[in-house]
């Protein structure tokens, strides 16, 4: 590989690796499988790179390779434990900037998102980071129509385990 | 929904608190292998392919089929190694260009259609193979067994009745045929299981 398409796909990665990690935060559930998830998605994100033309912003792009590789070909190590203790352990959230009853509603929903299947959880994704319809659709190979139902479905989904 | 909403205000949030990784850090990360489940399909795959081309290859060089010149099967020796041959080289053509088919940059459910379909094509060849080589055994001993001199010539002691031969064959193929589906779906299940999953779940959207 050359090295000017290396130089410039880890600049691109380097300045938006964020929304990796945030794949990574909705998918796993700890700081080991969150690395490991990263890894994978960046070594995907790099073999698809010499197709990328550059016609969408490389965000955009990254994320269908992110998500394809978190629901599809990315295979759990076996150290990933299915608890929703993320909180503590990686992301503590400040707490002077929450009052305690925010923080707790927060800290449920999360778990709650974390009760959610895969599809369910790209959903919620994309809906969080801004995404119309329209991209939650094509990036998911669904209609439009359907993105819309399906996440309705999973407000009241979310909505139902967080009030049991 | 409020929740859903305060979520979304704590999502921008956190970008603060991820980890920054360096440049370095991401360049040593591309440097590495993958172990996504496409790699895995595609090894265990091409192990398959080499496994049962290998059974049917060896069978016919073996020199088991040379008897089949002695009892007059000449011809459909030729003709069935011809198939299979052709058997093997269509499917690793179809294999190969589904594989390519496999883009990370298609939407989340071609993606996984296209790999389930790579899978498939495996799973056909191993059945039309299996179902080749039965076809074959089943000719050739009902052949052996019904016409030809060499199994009637037999004096009576040997001989065994042409009944229990058949009977027997089934049973034999039966087992092995059993063994084979259960192997299947211990692999099989274990690779696909949580795409399949996926899939169904992306599928039933569309109702």
């Amino acid at each position: 590989m050359n090295k000017e398409l290396e130089h410039s796909f880890v600049t691109n990665l380097e300045q938006n690796q964020n929304i990796v990690h945030k794949v990574c935060r909705i998918y796993t559930s700890d700081r080991d499988s969150h690395n490991d998830l990263f890894q994978e998605i960046t070594i995907q994100l790099w073999k698809a790179y010499p197709k990328f033309r550059g016609d969408a912003k490389f965000s955009t792009w990254m994320y269908r390779v992110a998500l394809n590789t978190a629901i599809t070909l990315y295979r759990r190590s076996k150290r990933s434990i299915n608890t929703a203790d993320i909180d503590e352990v990686n992301f503590k959230i400040k707490a002077e900037e929450y009052d305690d009853e925010v923080e707790q509603q927060l800290k449920l929903m999360y778990s709650a998102v974390k009760q959610l299947n895969d599809i369910e959880k790209a959903l919620v994704f994309l809906y969080l980071e801004d995404k119309s319809y329209k991209e939650i659709a094509e990036t998911m190979g669904i209609s439009e129509v359907n993105a819309r139902v399906k996440m309705n479905r999973v407000k009241t989904k979310l909505k139902k385990i967080l009030n049991p | 929904m409020d929740e859903l909403e305060l979520l979304k205000k704590d999502w921008k949030k956190q970008e603060e608190v991820f980890p920054k990784l360096s440049y370095n850090e991401i360049y040593k990360m591309i440097l590495k292998k993958s172990s996504s489940m496409v790699k895995w399909i595609f090894i265990i795959s091409v192990l398959e392919f080499l496994l049962w081309a290998s059974v049917d290859i060896s069978v016919r060089l073996s020199g088991d089929y040379d008897k089949l010149n002695v009892i007059e099967l000449e011809g459909f020796s030729i003709v069935s190694t011809i198939i299979s041959y052709g058997i093997l080289i269509y499917f690793m053509i179809r294999f190969y260009l589904n594989y390519k088919r496999i883009q990370t940059t298609d939407s989340a459910k071609v993606l996984m259609q296209n790999i389930l379909k790579t899978r498939r094509t495996v799973k056909y060849y191993v059945w039309t193979i299996l179902s080749f080589l039965i076809l074959n055994t089943i000719i050739f001993i009902g052949y052996l067994a019904i016409f030809t001199d060499t199994y009637s010539s037999q004096s009576e002691g040997e001989q065994v009745p042409v009944l229990l031969v058949v009977v027997s064959t089934i049973i034999g193929l039966g087992i092995f045929i059993g063994l084979i589906a259960l192997f299947y779906r211990v692999i099989y299940g274990i690779l696909t299981r949580r795409l399949k999953k996926n899939y169904k779940e992306l599928e039933k959207l569309e109702v």
